[in-house]
């Protein structure tokens, strides 16, 4: 059996704001295969969301290198097409847009596709489907801000899947909901990278929402300070969390 | 749901905002049609003063208007003199006076001021005022009570065949509605030369003299003929002449026209600046999320400068329907006797302008969207 190939690349990478006064980033090293659902640890400020921001080139680093699924984002010219392709974004604020449908907003990642109004109809309510929206019909029309934080969070994970990505970037996709909510929607993603071997980068600063991972990296000050496949020990953190 | 959907839908978000936006630019397009098809108007009314078989020259007293004096201020006798000039096959003495109407109501008969224009001159030179059919019968020369009016001048005081006016303190009586296409000429009416010579204290005088040039002759040549023989006591207007003046004259609307569609460009440009900045200002975190979903800059700044056109077409449809009726309803009340002309130029400019302040307006807004970095834009609260 052939041993999976790296799907990201990254080798000393560095990122400063502020002139330089702000290191985010400061020397980063990492390899990750595809198909793999890796969690990224550590406090506010660490680095870790500037870190997701470089994968999902919504960012350029200042030094070092990065690549993804075989492209070199220090060079390459169209991060869009990159991101349109390769990358699904889940936000913690799900960001939905309030004036569209939930089947519209699903669809707004497809405007930079080939395929037709129809095309995109079918694709969205495929996807809500497959995120457990068992009515579709009321879907099309429904308006987002009239859902619940679990059910929005469902439609932005439906929107980040449309254009089949290799790669699923979820910065703290719970973080804005309670345990229960945050379980069922973590258990999703879980099975989706599981069901559609898409690559699955989760940060968070949750001990038990890393320990779904297969890998947890920990961040401190723009640097990986360890690695670990052992399962963090999490005492009542839910509770805590609650 | 389509690109163009998309770009439909999201100006009226705010529909407060876009309504109000939409009401600014449609005031400026109703202006500019109104001014358009009153100046059409005016420029077709005007052109029918060449009608054919009309005089071709008006001859009026040095240093007057050229388009007809009020009273009489030159003797009738010269008439006939004229006639003696190469060129002049026909001449007929014009008295013009601007008659107050009893017992109308709306003595604005005319929709040019107060009053009705009452014209002088005997019947059968009627043709050269460009009379030469009739809704009933013409006055006769002799008569004291008789007169004809024009269509508008008619409709206005609510005259048929038949009716009596009282003019000069002098009841007559409408023996014939007539229609020669000029609103001037529409807005007034015709009595015999003598009678309203007598009933104003004018025996004998004329304000102009309407002459009629040879098929053979040369208009120019005969109006200069005429200058040349009377040169300090008459001038001579061309019938084209008079058409370019009243042409020069609507060249000022025109040209307040174009100053209004210039003003309502910039201040258009500027309300739907104002909006579309507000629109992105509230959908930063919006325009991140489409980038990081891979929108090219491009497209963002398509959606948000077709959400300006769309915003100023929409405003331009409501102007041109409201300049249209509005008009119309403006020249019903006011009796003035000409059409407003709704052409393809009028809605094009309207359009067209339209379409330049949703340019105009939606261009840096929509630069700013496109340049937005994702990463600031995500995090903007």
């Amino acid at each position: 059996m052939n041993k999976p190939e790296n799907i990201i690349e990254i080798h000393d990478l560095k990122k400063s704001y502020d002139k330089g006064k702000i290191k985010a980033l400061n020397g980063i090293n990492l390899e990750i295969k595809k198909g793999e659902f890796v969690s990224i640890m550590g406090p506010s400020g660490s680095g870790k969301s500037t870190l997701l921001n470089m994968i999902g080139a919504l960012d350029r680093a200042d030094e070092g290198s990065i690549k993804v699924s075989g492209i070199d984002l220090m060079t390459a010219k169209d991060l869009n097409k990159f991101r349109s392709q390769e990358i699904g974004f889940v936000f913690q604020m799900h960001n939905l847009i309030p004036n569209l449908s939930v089947v519209e907003n699903v669809e707004i990642p497809m405007y930079e596709t080939k395929l037709s109004s129809k095309e995109m109809r079918g694709r969205a309510l495929e996807l809500l489907e497959l995120m457990n929206f068992s009515n579709l019909s009321d879907v099309i029309s429904q308006d987002p801000t009239k859902l619940s934080g679990g059910e929005r969070q469902r439609v932005a994970i439906a929107r980040a899947l449309v254009n089949h990505p290799s790669i699923i970037l979820a910065d703290e996709p719970t973080g804005a909901l309670d345990s229960k909510t945050g379980d069922t929607i973590l258990t999703l993603l879980k099975d989706l990278h599981q069901k559609e071997n898409v690559t699955l980068i989760l940060v968070t600063h949750e001990p038990y929402v890393a320990n779904m991972a297969e890998r947890i990296f920990n961040m401190l000050d723009g640097k990986i300070m360890e690695e670990t496949n052992q399962k963090i020990k999490v005492h009542n953190l839910k509770q805590s969390k609650i | 749901m389509s690109f163009l959907s998309l770009m439909v839908k999201n100006p009226f978000r705010n529909r407060t905002r876009a309504a109000l936006a939409i009401v600014g630019i449609a005031i400026g397009i109703a202006t500019i049609v109104v001014l358009g098809m009153v100046t059409g108007g005016l420029q077709t009314a005007t052109t029918s003063t060449l009608k054919a078989g009309a005089a071709e020259i008006t001859v009026t007293p040095v240093g007057s208007s050229g388009f007809g004096s009020a009273g009489g201020t030159l003797n009738e006798s010269l008439a006939n003199d004229l006639l003696n000039i190469s060129g002049v096959s026909n001449t007929a003495g014009v008295i013009g006076l601007n008659a107050n109407v009893t017992g109308v109501s709306n003595a604005s008969s005319s929709g040019f001021g107060e009053g009705l224009l009452i014209n002088g001159i005997d019947s059968d030179k009627l043709s050269l005022e460009g009379i030469d059919s009739i809704n009933g019968s013409f006055y006769s020369n002799g008569s004291s009570n008789e007169l004809i009016l024009g269509t508008t001048a008619a409709s206005n005081l609510n005259k048929t065949v038949g009716s009596t006016i009282n003019l000069f303190g002098t009841n007559f009586t409408v023996t014939g509605i007539y229609q020669t296409g000029n609103f001037i000429t529409d807005s007034g009416g015709f009595m015999a030369l003598n009678t309203l010579q007598n009933l104003t204290s004018n025996d004998g005088k004329v304000s102009d003299i309407a002459v009629k040039v040879a098929d053979n002759a040369n208009v120019t040549t005969v109006s200069q003929s005429i200058k040349n023989a009377y040169p300090n006591q008459l001038t001579a207007t061309t019938a084209a002449d008079q058409a370019n003046r009243i042409n020069q004259g609507l060249g000022f609307i025109n040209t307040a026209s174009f100053a209004i569609s210039l003003l309502a460009i910039v201040i258009g440009g500027i309300g739907i600046i104002n909006v579309m900045i507000m629109s992105v200002f509230e959908r930063t975190r919006e325009i991140g999320v489409l980038k990081a979903v891979g929108w090219r800059s491009s497209r963002i700044l398509t959606m948000i400068l077709g959400e300006s056109i769309i915003l100023t077409l929409t405003a331009a449809v409501v102007g041109i329907v409201v300049g249209v009726i509005g008009v119309n309803v403006l020249l019903a009340v006011t009796g003035a006797g000409f059409k407003p002309e709704l052409t393809v130029g009028i809605l094009l400019r309207a359009i067209g302008i339209a379409f330049l302040v949703g340019i105009i307006g939606g261009l840096y807004p929509a630069y700013r969207a496109s340049r937005l970095p994702p990463t600031e834009a995500l995090r903007y609260e």
